[in-house]
């Protein structure tokens, strides 16, 4: 392979990492609220409100049943308004955020309602507010699923961010379509195939080693 | 049947000298659960009268479902009353919102069947849980900790996790939690119910020091009745929402009044008659059958030396067929069964013996 394909790899990797990171950071901000808000309003839990639960839930599962490759053309309005334009990398990492929030969510309301109801009892004995019940019992409790999870958001969001090519995003699923498969370099696409496989390898066994470290539920040696 | 038997329903408003306020008192407390209509509407407690004297172990048993939960949970507000009046240490909690409630919990320890315990969190960290949701500086919850884990013998598990913990060892985290923020009364739901019954008694030596050492009044929740003959000074019986029977912990094992606290009394009391001498037992006497008395001892006359006297004084044989004596709140009570011969003058005499020292004796039947 030629220097100027080897830079072109190198500069599509720092573009994927940027946008998932971008995305996954501000997917993280915005999803954990709204996931522990989905995990706690349902009626009778801590912040009741089965009305807009139902309502977000809805929301939630309209814009992960739509595809993403439809989701990033539906939202390019959106997009633009965001980001000033519709192509381009930091163009993409909109779309990238708009999926991830909802996956988030939904995988930190499973988290939190894996947390034993017991403890939320014994912190209401203890006078707790439902704020302090959030920060105090049900975060830190559910902190190595929530890890887990948002490893898997990761992976998959390095998966979706080979998809932005299509509204002239970069990264590596751009580059592996553009030169592996339109310029028949399979070199390249291989390259592409192999940087991507480490990246999740790396993503995956970082986030079970952190939640296996957080997880202080089994005894430990 | 239903109707609450109080032996000394009198007893504490009737005595002469001032008694401070009870810390808790149910006035014809009800909760009902709403269903979808009327019709499913779930009454889980009506009618409670109940009253928590200051200093006290008072003691709440009854079966799975027969509202014991609800009860204790209505104490501290993680239940709501729908009818009647709760007042704590005078006041009327009973409008409390949830603001006004979480004030209120600070002031009432809690402990659980499974402990509760956050498992994020090390020993250290969890007694110090109720005392940052308190707001309590660092400095002092650093102090407080220390004394509490010293308290219930655990100083060497500070920094360790509730998973490398035995189930005693977690209750006894437990009640430091609960301890923390210097609460008046300790409520206890089924503390001891997941333990073996070393630890409970472990855990029951615990919880009465915490109530003789540290005057805090203790309410608990059982459905062993071990717990309530052991440390509770007075007991309430509770079946299908409503309390059945409540009194001193002595007087209501030594003279249950409704048929589900006898049941509940008699595996402790051993006042049952042993199943291979009941199928021998005959309602009638026979020719050299021999009469079954089941002598009852209570308070002082437990340890009177009642066979040797019957044998020195009557001159006739007691043969013992089944006994027990054991400590009731404390007090020595116990009860006998023997046989003696069904002859008229002796059997007279023996009756009259033991009427002169004090103790109950029935006849239940005769054994050949």
């Amino acid at each position: 392979m030629s220097p100027e394909i080897l830079r072109l790899i190198g500069q599509a990797t720092l573009d994927t990492l940027s946008m998932v990171a971008v995305a996954a950071g501000i997917g993280t901000l915005l999803g954990l609220p709204l996931g522990v808000f989905l995990a706690t309003s349902k009626r009778g839990e801590l912040f009741a409100a089965p009305a807009l639960n139902a309502a977000l839930g809805v929301l939630v599962n309209a814009t992960r049943s739509t595809p993403f490759i439809i989701l990033v053309v539906a939202i390019i309005p959106f997009t633009r308004l965001i980001a000033g334009t519709s192509i381009g990398t930091t163009a993409a990492i909109v779309p990238l955020t708009v999926a991830s929030v909802p996956f988030i969510a939904r995988l930190i309301e499973g988290a939190v309602r894996e947390v034993d109801q017991g403890l939320v009892e014994a912190a209401r004995a203890m006078g707790a507010t439902p704020l302090q019940i959030v920060r105090k019992v049900l975060v830190p409790e559910a902190l190595p699923a929530i890890v887990l999870g948002l490893t898997l958001a990761i992976v998959s969001l390095i998966g979706f961010s080979a998809m932005v090519g299509a509204v002239g995003g970069g990264g590596l699923g751009d580059l592996g379509i553009r030169y592996g498969y339109q310029r028949f370099m399979p070199e390249v696409m291989a390259t592409v195939v192999a940087v991507l496989i480490v990246l999740v390898q790396f993503v995956q066994s970082f986030g079970d080693r952190l939640a296996r470290r957080l997880n202080k539920r089994l005894r430990q040696g | 049947m239903n109707a609450p038997v109080k032996p000394d329903a009198l007893g504490i408003g009737a005595r002469p000298f001032a008694v401070p306020d009870p810390i808790i008192r149910f006035e014809q407390v009800g909760k009902t659960y709403a269903g979808r209509s009327r019709q499913q509407a779930v009454a889980a407690l009506s009618g409670i009268d109940l009253t928590v004297p200051a200093g006290a172990i008072v003691g709440v048993i009854g079966r799975s479902g027969a509202g014991k939960s609800t009860l204790i949970r209505l104490v501290n507000g993680l239940e709501r009353a729908t009818a009647g009046r709760i007042l704590i240490e005078g006041e009327d909690v009973t409008a409390l919102n949830e603001a006004g409630w979480r004030r209120r919990r600070r002031e009432i320890g809690m402990i659980f069947q499974h402990f509760n315990l956050l498992s994020s969190r090390t020993v250290f960290d969890n007694v110090a849980l109720p005392l940052e949701i308190a707001g309590t500086p660092k400095a002092t919850i650093a102090s407080k900790v220390e004394k509490l884990l010293a308290l219930v013998g655990l100083a060497d598990k500070s920094g360790r996790y509730p998973a490398e913990l035995s189930g005693g060892q977690k209750q006894r985290v437990g009640i430091a939690r609960a301890l923390a923020t210097d609460p008046k009364l300790l409520l206890c739901d089924e503390a001891t119910s997941a333990l073996d019954p070393e630890t409970t008694q472990s855990i029951l030596a615990l919880l009465r020091q915490v109530n003789r050492e540290l005057g805090i009044t203790i309410l608990l929740i059982t459905h062993e009745i071990p717990v309530i003959k052991e440390i509770c000074d007075r007991v309430a019986v509770i079946e299908g929402g409503r309390i059945v029977e409540e009194g001193e912990t002595f007087a209501v094992f030594t003279n249950p009044q409704h048929p589900t606290t006898a049941r509940f009394v008699e595996a402790v009391t051993g006042v049952e008659v042993p199943a291979h001498l009941a199928d021998r037992i005959r309602p009638e006497a026979r020719p050299g059958s021999e009469i079954v008395l089941r002598i009852t001892f209570t308070g002082e006359n437990a340890t009177a030396p009642v066979i040797s006297r019957l044998s020195s004084v009557v001159g006739v044989d007691v043969n013992i067929l089944a006994g027990r004596i054991d400590a009731i709140a404390g007090k020595p009570f116990g009860s006998l069964l023997v046989s003696v011969p069904s002859r008229i003058p002796e059997s007279e005499a023996v009756l009259g013996a033991l009427r002169n020292l004090g103790l109950k004796a029935e006849v239940i039947g005769h054994v050949s």
